[in-house]
This record gives structure tokens, sequence and C-alpha cells, in this order.
């Protein structure tokens, strides 16, 4: 059971990962700063645990503000460009924090082993979870509970007025804008969310795996996280679950019998899964099919 | 710490940019002028490469043909990439294919480590021990190559565009599909055509990345990938003289930064010198006429 | 046949299949090992020749009896190989994994970056009921980095030390060589094994020996350009370069250094590059490297070992005859503290195993007796090797302490 409590962690941080893009997603641009954002979350939440002592939950809430106030600094001259030029413009931006983070360094004794960051080496025994003798259960509900806390918000998000401003953004700028809506005001929004979201996950990465080190924050996790919004669809938050699910659940475990084979499929099965379903797992037709499933018959016609 | 050696370093630099932009006017070919988001382009460039080293198993190619080669390994696999990533997707999920081409990064970088066991392969290389003087400073020769090259490549990609049907048929097929459709160009045609070639230029600029490394590794998809990125988005989209021109600055400024900074920080400067030129000069280095991405 | 003959010729056959039966019974208790190294990205060759290496050696030992059990049964090793692909998340998924199963221990990882977060998830020590760290013993075979065996009492490596094997070779490059006075290093700076090597190791123990060290130039593990860097080292004037880099940048660098005509009297290179990496990438620029290696086929057992690896389709090197050593080092320990290996024993049998090999002061080695130090790392013998047309010779065996 040990395994699946351990699996279901790395499910939910990858979900909180691709729940960042995702936000940023519906308002129609293309992020890659995931990998940042996850970095600075990851980091001051360590060093507060480790080095300030303090407790893991105000820990992951600093470093989540910490990462929203960089998000949302970064954000205005990135959202000078679009498409494809604020995808560089976010790489840039991950890349320069994951390099920040190689030269940077801050080590204090404890006991008799020295801890902090210490540039290239990392950021050794983050054990905040292991030491206070949190059972892999227990992290694995404390995971669930951030993802939860942070799914029911978009999922509330989108059914208010903000969603299908987010939405509109994305859809269409002119449109929205001559309906009076301010497109930086949005645009940056999501983009501190984007960074709150991607802090706290990159925090509990931190306390999961208890060493972190700049080569963690790669292109490769960036990509990642964009794969799984992509991959899920952006009509609904649970699509961004499910290709979690697929993706590290099937792929990645699951396919673990097949030895070699598992890693030539995994980018095969992502070009066939994008053929076949090109609006994701969960697109707009499925979640209203599957929403009439689940509320069932009688509903009106 | 000397004024000599600071142009040396430079030097250095500007000449290894030869590489950059050789991969970059692929790049700026396939998003600028085409606007379609192939985050595959590099790993299949440099499979392509790999590929070529197949003949050497069999027979002692000379460098030259196996230069070759590769630029025709490269063309498959970009016709592969665009029947697996571009051709069924509908226009109007504009991140499938973007997704897709990740997934296909993956996949040719795994065949490509499956291949080889992840270990890195010597490349032929053409006067790759000749260095030229220049009164104080001495330059590679294989890069001046390198360089001769991209020049080339450039001037043949210009002559397509601009002077043949294909040219004119992908320019229209990017700007309007639908009126070109109208037009009676075949889009399926044209897209793949396009891919073949650029995935051609892309092979032989994998090729040359070899050659001037001297060694292929997987090590090397994620970099040129990255540098590919930003050299376009410097020498702006679209702009086949400003991947060139952008290719060698880069190449110039790592140096610089490097002997001025130390190598831990080297790129962090490159981050901030693409971030400088995103907020104040979007268009890039030769912004062309539109602008609008 | 009369009925007495009949009776005896019966009771023979129930006697033998009797025996037969009970041999085929004892034979069907299985201890369980799990394996795991990366098996994707530039380390995939590291990850083959583990799994190859495990698999070879279990079957070395069941092929000769297999293994004596606690109650005097015996029983044979079965070896389960994971691809952790190099990756922290993966390796604390698959020890997972392995933990929640019946195995009583796993051998690897490779990768230094797996090897100190998984370290972190395990029980730090012993008994300590407040600690919810993962309960089950892990035995290195590739991690080389600095010092992590530390990190839990579960924890041990069976990697080479190089601290002992640098202060070796820069000891014998001194008395060798008389006339060569100075070293110049160059460091991968952004891999934790590369950069603590030259600044902890290569640099203190060449100072030790009597060099005077003139500083070191940088570069990054996937660079590509070195010509500042070789222009730093040729500015030097060192007689003898040490290159703290892997395969990929060290070609880099040799090939950059024969392009400036930078020809040092001596080369000394990283632990992990004296594989067949570096002689497929560069043979001609690296030939005359010196590379201190635990793994050299000197002697019967290193020959037998590579052979029956050749066999499971790997290729024998340091970190890999680090994985066949460990297997046995296993089988020795099962041996001595008696593990049961019986379904209900799983828990139990890890505690045996971690306690049998913090017990250990020394352990077979394919080149000689390795030395377990009290912090669960390893002093294992070791031999210079010296890349000479296109292969890795052995160029000096240290006399055994």
């Amino acid at each position: 059971m040990d395994f699946y409590f351990g699996l279901a962690q790395t499910l939910g941080v990858h979900t909180l990962l691709g729940l960042s893009v995702y936000i940023v997603l519906l308002t129609g641009q293309l992020t890659l700063a995931q990998a940042g954002f996850a970095a600075i979350g990851a980091y001051v939440a360590g060093m507060l645990t480790v080095i300030a002592g303090w407790h893991i939950v105000p820990a992951l809430a600093a470093g989540s503000l910490a990462t929203s106030l960089v998000a949302c600094a970064v954000a205005f001259p990135a959202l000078r460009v679009r498409g494809l030029m604020l995808a560089v413009a976010t790489i840039a931006f991950g890349e320069a924090v994951r390099l920040f983070f190689f030269n940077f360094d801050y080590q204090v004794w404890k006991g008799d082993i020295q801890v902090g960051p210490l540039g290239g080496e990392g950021f050794r025994q983050i054990r905040f979870f292991p030491e206070n003798g949190w059972s892999t259960l227990e992290v694995m509900l404390f995971v669930w509970a951030c993802v939860a806390l942070v799914m029911a918000a978009l999922w509330w998000t989108d059914r208010s007025r903000a969603g299908a401003v987010l939405r509109a953004v994305g859809e269409d700028e002119v449109a929205a804008q001559s309906v009076g809506v301010n497109l930086t005001a949005v645009k940056v929004s999501a983009m501190t969310a984007s960074g709150a979201i991607a802090g706290l996950g990159g925090g509990l990465y931190a306390h999961y795996t208890t060493h972190i080190e700049h080569a963690n924050f790669t292109l490769g996790l960036a990509t990642f996280a964009i794969a799984y919004p992509i991959l899920g669809g952006l009509s609904s938050v649970f699509g961004t679950l499910a290709a979690v699910v697929f993706i590290q659940g099937f792929l990645v475990e699951g396919l673990r019998f097949l030895g070699d084979w598992r890693n030539l499929l995994f980018g095969a099965l992502i070009v066939l899964a994008m053929n076949l379903r090109p609006r994701g797992l969960l697109d707009a037709a499925t979640a209203a099919r599957l929403k009439r499933l689940l509320t069932g018959p009688g509903g009106a016609p | 710490m000397s004024a000599l050696e600071l142009a040396q370093a430079v030097f250095d630099g500007l000449l290894f940019g030869a590489t950059y932009a050789v991969i970059g006017i692929g790049f700026t070919l396939i998003f600028g002028v085409m606007h379609k988001i192939n985050m595959a382009y590099a790993a299949a460039s440099l499979a392509g490469a790999y590929a070529a080293l197949l003949i050497l198993l069999f027979v002692q190619a000379p460098a030259l043909v196996v230069f070759l080669l590769a630029g025709v390994a490269g063309g498959v696999i970009g016709l592969v990439i665009y029947v697996c990533c571009f051709r069924f997707m509908p226009l109007a999920a504009p991140l499938a294919p973007l997704m897709a081409t990740i997934g296909m990064l993956m996949l040719i970088d795994e065949i490509i480590v499956h291949a080889t066991e992840g270990m890195p392969l010597p490349y032929p290389a053409l006067f790759d021990n000749v260095m030229l003087q220049l009164g104080e400073f001495t330059l590679r020769g294989d890069l001046l190559l390198v360089f001769g090259v991209s020049i080339a490549c450039m001037a043949l990609m210009l002559l397509l565009l601009y002077r043949t049907r294909l040219g004119l048929a992908t320019r229209a097929v990017a700007q309007q599909p639908v009126a070109a459709q109208l037009c009676g160009v075949r889009l399926t045609r044209v897209n793949a055509l396009t891919f073949l070639l650029t995935g051609l230029f892309g092979g032989i600029a994998g090729a040359m990345i070899g050659a001037s490394v001297g060694t292929l590794s997987p090590l090397l998809i994620l970099p040129v990938t990255i540098k590919g990125l930003i050299v376009t988005v410097i020498g702006g989209l679209g702009s086949i003289p400003g991947a060139i021109v952008a290719g060698l600055l880069v190449g110039a400024c790592e140096n610089l930064f490097q002997f001025l900074r130390g190598v831990t920080e080297r790129d962090i400067y490159v981050m901030l010198l693409l971030f400088v030129f995103l907020v104040f000069r979007p268009g890039g280095i030769f912004a062309p006429g539109r602008g609008r991405d | 046949m009369n009925l007495r003959s009949r009776q005896l010729a019966f009771a023979c056959t129930a006697a033998v299949v009797a025996v037969i039966g009970t041999g085929a019974f004892a034979e069907d208790r299985v201890v369980k090992i799990a394996g795991f190294n990366g098996k994707t990205g530039v380390g995939r060759s590291f990850g083959l020749n583990a799994e190859a290496a495990m698999f070879a050696a279990a079957d070395t030992i069941n092929r000769s009896g297999g293994v004596k059990l606690g109650d005097g049964a015996r029983g044979r090793i079965e070896v389960t190989f994971y691809d952790d692909r190099c990756n922290a998340e993966e390796g604390i998924s698959v020890i997972r994994r392995v933990t929640s199963g019946d195995a009583v221990v796993a051998i690897g990882p490779g990768c230094s970056n797996v090897a100190e977060p998984l370290y972190g998830i395990l029980q730090k020590k012993v008994g300590d009921t407040s600690d919810s760290g993962l309960q089950m013993p892990v035995f290195t075979d590739g991690a080389i980095k600095v010092g992590l065996a530390k990190i839990s009492e579960w924890a041990f490596r069976n990697v080479p030390n190089e601290q002992e094997m640098y202060k070796a070779l820069f000891a014998w490059l001194r008395a060798q060589h008389p006339d060569l006075h100075t070293v110049y290093g160059g460091v991968e700076e952004d891999f934790a094994h590369s950069r603590s090597t030259w600044y902890a190791v290569m640099k203190e123990r060449a100072k030790e020996a009597g060099f005077e060290v003139k500083g070191e130039t940088k570069w990054l593990l996937a660079d590509t350009n070195f010509a500042t860097q070789v222009r730093e080292l040729k500015a030097a004037k060192a007689d003898i370069v040490a290159l703290a880099a892997h395969p990929f940048t060290a070609c880099g660098v040799l090939k950059e250094m024969r392009r400036q005509s930078v020809k040092p009297k001596v080369i000394v290179g990283l632990t992990s590059a004296s594989s067949l990496e570096t002689l497929r990438g560069c043979a001609a620029q690296a030939e005359g490297t010196y590379i201190p290696t635990s793994y050299a086929p000197v002697t019967k057992e290193a020959a037998a070992a590579a052979e029956a690896t050749a066999r499971f389709n790997g290729s024998a090197d340091l970190h890999s005859m680090g994985a066949w050593e460990n297997v046995f080092i296993i089988k020795q320990v099962i041996e001595s503290e008696a593990v049961l290996a019986k379904p209900d024993t799983v828990a139990a049998d890890r505690r045996k195993i971690r306690d049998g090999l913090a017990k250990l002061k020394e352990t077979d080695g394919l080149l000689g007796k390795s030395v377990r130090t009290p912090d669960r790392e390893a002093i294992k013998p070791f031999v210079f090797v010296q890349a000479s047309a296109g292969q890795w010779k052995v160029a000096h065996t240290p006399t055994a302490r």
C-alpha cells in the first residue's frame, strides 16, 4: 500500500503543476515557466522548514506567496509578447531561475552536518515529514488536501464571472477588450495564480523527495507541466487530473512491466493520444457526456 | 584579463555561433514562415546526423558523404514528423500539434539513446584540426566551413522561398490557408514538401553540429532546441538572415559573458539578453514587416 | 521377480522419489533481490551493464547450489531489475514499490542525484520509532558522490573511494615523474560528482603529493565549446592536466587541446571515465590518460565475472562490477545472519541483512579484499589504468595495504 500512497503523492504534486499551467492556458497563453516557479517554491519552503524550523503549512504558504510575487513581477514584461515569443520568454525565465539556484549557496550547521542549498550540489536533508513521523498515508492526504483546495478554487472560478473573463481572453482578445475586459490585469492575475500554485507544488516536491537540486527544475519538468492540461483538455480541471493519472500513473508506473519498451512507448503514446483526441482526453463533448452520465438521465434534453 | 584575450574569446564565440546559425535558419523557417511550432526540430536534425553514421558501419565513407546523408535522413524524419504531428490535426486545436511534437521529441530522444546506449559517438569532420592565424588571433577552420554552409543554406532557402512556386505556395499556405486552397494549392502536398525540405536543412545542420563538437550525444538535444528557439526569437521570427546574425551574436555573447562572469553564470546573462530583446525589440533584429504573431 | 525383490524395488523407488521430492521442495525457496539503475538517457549503458552483472551474479550463485538459509534449506536468488531513469521521483517510487513487495534488499541506484533523495526517505536511525522512513537496506553499487551513506543507517555503499585512489595516483605520479611539478584542473561544474571530485579530492590530494596546483578551468556538463577554457589551460603551462569530467565533455576538451596544440606531459581522468564510453568517443585524443579504477580484469575472479556478465550482454566496468560484488556480499550476509527468506519473515530478514552489512569489516572484491568503514562506505582495492591503443591497460597495481 505504501507504494500506492507514494504514487498518489507524485500524482498530487504533478496535478498542481498541471493546474498552474491550466489557468494560464485558459487565457490563451503558453507558459513554460513552471519549472522556475516550482524551484522558487521548493527552495523557499525547504529553507524555511530546514533552516528556520518552521512547520510545513506556513512554510508552504510562504513559498507559494514568494513565487506568486515573482510571477507577478515577471508577468508584466513577459506579457508584452505572445504565442511562441511568450513560450520562449518563459523558457528563458525558467532557465534563469534554475541557474540562479545553481549558483546559490546558503549553508548552516545542523547537528553534525551542514544543511542548506549548496549550489550545484543541491539542497539535502529536507526531512520534515520523516523527522516528524508522518506516515506515507498522512503525507499523501496532506498533498491531496492541497490539491483539492486548488482544484476547488479553480472549479469555483470556472463557474464564476472570473472564469468567463479568463476564457473570453483566451478565445478572442479583441472581442474581450471591446467589452471592457482589462487584458493586462487578467493575464497578470492568471500568471500570478499560476506562480502561487506551482510554488505550492514545488514546496511539496521538495519535502517528499527530501533533496532538491537545480537539475530537477529543467525544461523537462516544464514540458510535463504543460502536457497535463493540453492532454487533459481545457474544458475542466478534471481533464488535467485525468492526464496526470494517464501519464504518471499509466505511462510511467503502469508500463513498467514492459521493461525497456516503456521509454519508447512514452513518446509514441503521447503522439497517438494527441492525434486521436486533439482537444484533450476530457474535451468539451466528453465532459458534457460524463456530466449527463453522472447526474443521471432526467436532465433537460 | 587583457583586451587581446577578451577579443579572442569573443572571436571564438562568434565562430562557434555559426553552429547556432545553421540550426537557427531551419527553426525560423518553421516557426516564423510556416507558423508551426515543431519542438522536435532539433531532435530530428540530430537524429538525421546520427542516422548518417549508419553508413560508416558498411563502408569508409568520406565526411562529405556523411553530411549529405544526414540531410537525406533529416528530410525523411521531417516528413514523418509532418505525418504524425500535423497532418491529421484540426486547425482549431493549435495546442495539439505542439504537444504531439513534444511527444515526438521524447520518442526521438529515446530511439537515439536505445540505439547508441547513451554513449557519445565520434563524428567525421572536415578541417577540424585546421587553425588559421589572423594577426594575433587564431580561428578554427572547421567553424569557418560551418559558417560557409549556413550562408549557402540561407541563399538556397531564400531562393526556394522567393523564386520558386513551392516557396510561393508555402508562404501562401502560411498566411491564408483557406484562400490558398481556393487558389488551387494542395495544402497537404505543400506542407509535406516544406517539412521535407526543412528536415533536409536540419539534417545538414545536425551534421555540422556533430562535426564541430566532434562527438554526438543525446545531451545535445535539449540545449540545441533552446539555442535554436533563442536565436529564432532574437533574429526575428521568419527572418532568415536574422537567424544567422542572431546565431553569431548569441555565440559571441555567450563567450563574452563566460569570460567576464564565469561559466556558471554565463547562461543567466544569455537569458537576460533574450529578455531584453523581448521587451525592447520583440520583433527581433530584423523585424519582418508584419510582426504580428 | 519374487515378492521380496519387488518390495525392495518399490522401497528403493519410493526412497528416491522422496529424496528428489524433498530436494525439489527445498529448491523452491527464493531470495528476492531488487536491482535498480538508470536505463535511459546518457547513463543507459550503466543501467544495462549493472542489470547484466546482477543477473550474471545470481546465475553463478544459483548454479553452484544457491544460498544457505537460516533453517538449513537452500534458496536461489531471484533478481528483479527496475529502471529509475536517473530521476529522483522515480527512484523514490521504485524503492517504495520494492519495499511494499517481498525483496529483502535493494541494490542500486547508479545515479548520485537519485541516491541522495532516496537515502533521505529511509529511516535515519535504526529502531527510531518516531521516524517514519522506510526500513529497507539499500546497497549501492554506482552512485559515487562523496559521503552519502551517512544519511541513513539503512544505506550502504560499495563504491570506489576516490580520496584513497587519487591520493595513491598522485603519489605514484610524483614518484614516477620527479621532473613534473604542476597540476591544472578542468572541472564539470554542474554535476555533483565531477565537481566534488576536483575540489574535495583531486586538488587536495595533488597538493598533498607535493604538486603545485595552478588552478582550474570550468565548463558545464552539456557544453560544446571549450576554446576559452583550453586557452586558460594552455596559458597555465602545467605538467599534469586533471580532467574531472565525464566522457562527453572530456572528449570535447581533449579534441580542443589537440586543435590548440596543448600537450601536457600527463593527463589524469575521472574514475567514471575509465569505461568504454571514453574510448568510443575519442580513443585517439585520450591516449595516455591515467585513471584509477576499482575494476580491471587482472585477477581470476575479475576475468570470470567479466565473462559471466558478457554472457548476459553486459560489459564489465567499475560500476557494473560493483553490482556483481554486491550480490555476492549479500549472499555472504544471508548465510552469516541466518536469513530465512520466507513470505512472513520479510521485515525481519531486511533487518538481519542491514545488521549483517553493518557488522562487516571487510568484504571480498574482485581485485582483493575491500575494507568497510564505520560510516558504511567501502575502501576498495584499485589499479591505475592507462588508455593505450584504444583500450584501458593496467599501468600499475598499488601493493595491498
